[in-house]
């Protein structure tokens, strides 16, 4: 272990300041639609406080993806239409573009790569809560991969400065890269993730999955099976290339996981075969 | 005019010399079919070995690499002057082996190559296996192919 890179990671995320922000309403917003009693008229109009929000918002709500062919001209008719759960991903993109669609320099991952990432494992989450009774649950596996690398930005700098380490771990220790990166830093994307998720007082069960998507059978069981769709999305999405970095398939795939989601080998083979489909979806929102 | 293109997943890219050709594997494979004389050549972005039913061809080894041929050698290349190289076909780190997913990367590779072989393209090169993400480029000046991959870099020449 590195002690004064380990400090010095320290230091960054005690300091709230120094973590990404994302527009307050938008975890407001997150928050109104897990209270089952809320109005949706409350959550119109917490997202009109945020005018360049609202503006892109129903920009996004019109593209191909969330409106499904039907023509939205305000923020009513977008919750009425779509539903509420709908319009919270939608807010969500929007407010986490500008933390994720960056230059990633130590993973290696140029700029976009890392948002087209993170939009195609939300996408491919969904999907995949649909085909295992999530249905009700699908925003949330949309949400929570859409984020779930967020830790990546803020580590990206020193993995660039240790990344010989690292892969010195992973193939001498036969370390995942995840658990290489804790060993050699003294902590994991994950973990930087769920304290960037702290700061923007998300519910537990998004910080669950940003906290465990390489090792889902970690977190509580009542989340595992989300995260454990979040954790098969993302190594499909990995396998097809897209947002593949300089730790490249240096994970875990799990089979507790695949066998909680109950999906079939036969299943999984045809998410992956479909990846071109939904990389075409993703360029309504990328 | 030298440019680089981008091949994306189940895609098939073309390019004359100078241009390069580039895309990024996981466990697809990338085919790069070059003419040393014509200074031309292709690349395709394969996801899986064999075609079954009734997706795009272009996203199977066995579909992809006879339209890659084929449309090479309708621009005037020749198979005598014609070889291959290939990359990618990683794997999961840990997977247990009942989960048939994780085998994609090495059938990929196989497949790419039982493939050529029946259509006469000698393989020249190939960087495959591990688990490494891989950017590969194709350039068509000389027919190399360089891939970089967990920040390093690795050159191919032969053609």
């Amino acid at each position: 272990m590195l002690t004064h890179v380990k400090n010095r990671i320290e230091s960054i995320i005690n300091n709230i300041n120094q973590l990404p922000s994302i527009p307050e309403v938008a975890s407001h917003v997150l928050n109104m639609v897990n209270n089952p009693d809320i109005d949706f008229k409350q959550v119109a109009a917490e997202i009109s406080k945020d005018q360049a929000l609202t503006t892109n918002l129903l920009k996004l709500c019109n593209s191909a993806y969330f409106s499904k062919g039907k023509e939205i001209s305000s923020l009513d008719r977008a919750i009425v239409t779509l539903g509420i759960k709908e319009v919270k991903d939608a807010v969500l993109v929007i407010a986490t573009r500008t933390v994720l669609d960056k230059v990633v320099m130590g993973y290696d991952l140029t700029k976009g790569m890392l948002w087209q990432h993170g939009v195609a494992v939300a996408m491919m989450a969904k999907k995949i809560a649909m085909l295992t009774g999530e249905k009700a649950r699908a925003d949330i596996a949309f949400t929570g991969g859409l984020i779930h690398d967020v830790g990546k930005t803020v580590l990206a700098l020193f993995v660039q400065n240790v990344f010989k380490d690292i892969m010195n771990a992973v193939e001498n220790q036969s370390l995942s890269f995840h658990s290489a990166e804790k060993e050699i830093m003294g902590f994991d994307h994950q973990e930087i993730g769920e304290k960037v998720l702290e700061k923007w007082k998300f519910p537990e069960i998004l910080k669950d999955i940003v906290r465990f998507h390489h090792q889902p059978f970690e977190s509580s069981e009542t989340n595992r099976k989300m995260v454990s769709i979040v954790h098969i999305a993302n190594s499909v999405c990995l396998m097809a290339g897209i947002g593949i970095g300089s730790d490249g398939l240096f994970h875990e795939l799990s089979t507790e996981a695949i066998a909680l989601t109950g999906l079939a080998d036969v299943q999984l083979e045809s998410l992956y075969s479909e990846i071109p489909e939904l990389l075409n979806q993703t360029k309504d929102i990328v | 005019m030298k440019a680089l293109i981008n091949v994306g997943v189940a895609q098939i890219g073309f390019a004359n010399q100078p241009s390069v050709l580039r895309t990024i594997l996981g466990s697809c494979v990338g085919i790069c079919i070059y003419d040393r004389m014509k200074k031309m050549g292709g690349m395709a972005h394969v996801l899986l070995p064999n075609k079954i039913g009734d997706g795009k061809d272009e996203k199977y080894a066995d579909t992809a690499i006879p339209i890659l041929i084929n449309h090479l050698l309708k621009d005037g290349c020749k198979k005598e002057f014609m070889s291959a190289k290939i990359a990618g076909g990683a794997s999961m780190f840990k997977f247990k082996s009942n989960i048939s997913l994780g085998e994609i990367g090495s059938r990929n590779v196989q497949v790419a190559r039982e493939i050529l072989q029946k259509h006469g393209i000698p393989l020249m090169e190939e960087d495959v296996g591990g688990s490494i993400g891989r950017v590969l480029d194709f350039f068509m000046e000389d027919g190399r192919m360089k891939v970089k991959a967990a920040g390093e870099e690795k050159l191919f020449y032969k053609v």
